[in-house]
């Protein structure tokens, strides 16, 4: 029967281990659900919107460093188409002869730089390239201008804008000159332009921090002092084919730029002036441009990404009170089926040991008249030797004792089974308690156990049966007593309590005892289960006691800690002698 | 008293088990008791129709008819008649039940000797007794 037991707890475990698996499944399963349901659209909305978003910015970005680029070459080519005009009005409109009066010619430099001074000096030269007149701050009239790289472009343009160029003066100026023709000859006006003017003009456009705009010529030269790393007439670190269109906007990574200086990304737009064959640039570093475009994407992934940890901690929360909630349900259903099972155990195993006493007891009846018989017959003939006779009668008298060995055990087995009537009363049970304490104080003390009550005054008289609810006690006492072999004393606490809740009385048998481990806790009230050594128990004290408290209508539970004690907790409730005899009734129906 | 004395009781064992009854019919006889024995319902029924019994003792667990219910029959047909309830069954319950039917009292397998003729003494007392009061 043991084994029987044993094996059943096994699967017990092991269904247990089961459903552990099987909640942690349910988690992840849960977890995944709200992941696919909620988490993944939103990830994918809030990314198809970034993606979106950013594509929107930065043709934002690049249209607006396009129109950048383009006001200031307009800027650019009219300052420069200005000056040409400048210089082609002073020559329409001043004959050579005049012009060629230095006086002259100073008073028309006078006039050209009344309002700004653009013009650094102002020479008029015959086809020669020689000077005729100047004015200026350098002493250039003897220069032979003929030998000059502009010279003979001008011969064939009629009006040339320089690029950058130290020439004689060794400072990067630039120099529009004209050519016309007056009298049958060609005549040239050549002024310098102040390159700061040049340089003001598109310097004075800030673009955030990074920002800059400067021009190259068709080397890579710049023709104006960018802000940031380099100088005029030094060759940029930007690769030329990067302005291989008329206007446009790249982005240029770090590496694309000069190894030698350390640039970050860029965003450049560009556009080629018509003349000279000069590239206006404005650069921005890619960072800063992006910045806000950057920033704001940045705000709405952070929130994405902080609304979907929220949605998932809440999710995590949520399932785990869910699955705390069916596991304790779970676990009640278990202990209810466990009860049952308990229950339905007992009473088939009742029924058994109804049966097993009954088939028993017939041949016992019948030893027992067969006993008689001997005992009768003999007394026919008293010459027996009385030897043989003392031996006999010692061997029917054994017998006799024999039988009534078994018949116990069959008692017992019986009263194990018995569902008899209960004789019920109005019963004190704080009277009942203190009678069997005092009946066993005497053994507690011999094993150094002390009893205490603590028994609850004007306790209400409960409806039940006395001397059942008596043995439940003395069972659970005597056990209690035993709890403590090998501990030099001990206490037992009885306590009784009006339980208003649940409309009935608890008591309590705490014990400082050993105590139980889990495995025997859940075996204690299975019959034959006996944890003392062979002969001292039947294992069925605890179980008869169960079955008497669930027949009176209450309920006996147990708690213990290994080391600690153990208490035992009955649970008898107020009844109305009408429902006991309804009970009673329906035993006898069973019956 | 003594004309009681003088009469032995008429005894009807009623068990299923054949060995337990002819063992008992041997040793009740020897004690003077006039003892006839049947192992089942059916018979006990027809036997106490035939003649005049005092006191039976009946098993409460056989095949066919059951003691309870050959208890009730027998309570029916001769209400004077002193019924023991024997059981194996060792329940005080069905000892109770059979009582709230009529039977006298009640003993549990297995039984000493003394202790059954006892309870059949004061059966057959308590028949007489009634005998002497009624009509």
């Amino acid at each position: 029967m043991n084994q029987k037991l044993a094996i059943s707890t096994d699967s017990h475990q092991h269904s247990g281990d089961l459903r552990k698996m099987s909640y942690s499944g349910l988690y992840r399963r849960f977890i995944l659900l709200t992941l696919i349901c909620s988490v993944l659209p939103l990830l994918l909305v809030g990314w198809v919107i970034y993606l979106n978003y950013s594509k929107f910015a930065s043709s934002r970005m690049v249209d607006s460093f396009q129109r950048r680029v383009e006001y200031n070459r307009r800027i650019v080519e009219l300052f420069l188409k200005e000056r040409s005009s400048d210089l082609q009005l002073v020559a329409f409109t001043h004959s050579v002869d005049y012009l060629g009066e230095h006086s002259n010619l100073k008073r028309v430099f006078d006039i050209l730089n009344r309002q700004d001074a653009y013009f650094m000096d102002l020479g008029l030269m015959n086809e020669h390239g020689k000077h005729v007149a100047y004015v200026g701050p350098y002493d250039l009239m003897e220069f032979d201008y003929s030998v000059t790289f502009w010279f003979k472009e001008l011969q064939a343009k009629g009006v040339y804008v320089s690029d950058m160029f130290m020439g004689y003066r060794k400072t990067p100026h630039f120099i529009i000159a004209i050519r016309w023709s007056d009298g049958g000859k060609n005549w040239i006006l050549r002024a310098t332009i102040d390159t700061e003017f040049l340089a003001s003009l598109i310097r004075n456009i800030k673009i955030g921090e990074s920002g800059e705009v400067f021009m190259l010529n068709g080397e890579g030269v710049y023709q104006t002092n960018p802000q940031f790393g380099g100088k005029i007439m030094e060759k940029s670190p930007f690769p030329m084919q990067t302005f291989d269109r008329e206007s446009g906007v790249q982005v240029l990574e770090a590496r694309q730029i000069g190894i030698d200086q350390i640039y970050p990304s860029q965003v450049i737009g560009y556009a080629w002036l018509k003349e000279p064959q000069w590239v206006l640039v404005v650069k921005q570093d890619y960072a800063e441009a992006f910045r806000d475009v950057n920033h704001a994407n940045t705000s709405a992934l952070i929130f994405l990404h902080v609304s979907i940890l929220a949605i998932l901690i809440v999710s995590f929360i949520t399932t785990q009170h869910m699955i705390k909630a069916i596991k304790k349900r779970d676990e009640e259903a278990e202990q209810l089926s466990r009860q049952l099972m308990q229950t339905s155990k007992l009473a088939s195993l009742g029924e058994l040991a109804a049966g097993v006493a009954h088939e028993i007891n017939n041949p016992l009846a019948i030893i027992l008249t067969e006993n008689q018989i001997i005992r009768d017959v003999s007394e026919d003939y008293p010459d027996v030797n009385s030897e043989f006779k003392a031996e006999m009668f010692d061997s029917l008298t054994q017998i006799d004792d024999q039988v009534q060995r078994c018949n116990h055990i069959t008692h017992n087995l019986l009263r194990f089974a018995r569902r008899s009537e209960a004789v019920t009363e109005m019963v004190d049970l704080n009277a009942c308690l203190q009678e069997v304490v005092e009946l066993l104080e005497k053994r507690g003390k011999s094993s150094g156990v002390e009893f205490v009550t603590d028994l609850q005054k004007d306790l209400p008289r409960v409806l039940t049966d006395p001397s059942q609810f008596q043995q439940v006690f003395v069972n659970l006492a005597a056990n209690a007593i035993d709890a403590h072999d090998g501990k030099p004393y001990g206490t037992i606490r009885v306590s009784t309590r009006v339980n208003d809740k649940n409309r009935g009385v608890e008591i309590r048998i705490a014990d400082t005892g050993s105590g139980m481990p889990r495995e025997i806790l859940d075996k204690i009230f299975d019959p034959f289960f006996t944890t003392k050594p062979v002969g001292r128990g039947t294992g069925l004290g605890l179980s008869i006691s169960y079955n008497i408290i669930k027949e009176l209508g209450g309920v006996i539970s147990v708690q213990s800690e290994v080391g600690k004690g153990t208490e035992f907790k009955i649970f008898l409730p107020f009844r109305s002698s009408e429902d006991l005899r309804k009970s009673s009734e329906d035993i006898h129906e069973r019956n | 008293m003594k004309e009681i004395e003088m009469r032995s009781a008429r005894v009807l064992l009623v068990d299923d088990e054949v060995t337990f009854t002819v063992n008992m019919s041997k040793i009740l006889s020897r004690r003077g008791y006039d003892v006839t024995a049947v192992n089942d319902g059916e018979s006990a029924i027809r036997t106490i129709e035939d003649e005049e019994y005092d006191v039976v003792v009946l098993d409460l667990r056989m095949p066919g008819m059951d003691g309870m219910a050959t208890l009730k029959v027998m309570k029916r047909k001769r209400p004077l008649l002193e019924v023991i309830i024997l059981t194996g069954h060792g329940s005080v319950e069905s000892g109770i039940l059979g009582m709230h039917i009529g039977a006298f009292d009640y003993a549990m397998k297995p039984i000493q000797i003394g202790e059954l003729q006892e309870k059949i003494n004061q059966a057959f007392e308590r028949k007489l007794m009634r005998e002497g009061k009624g009509p």
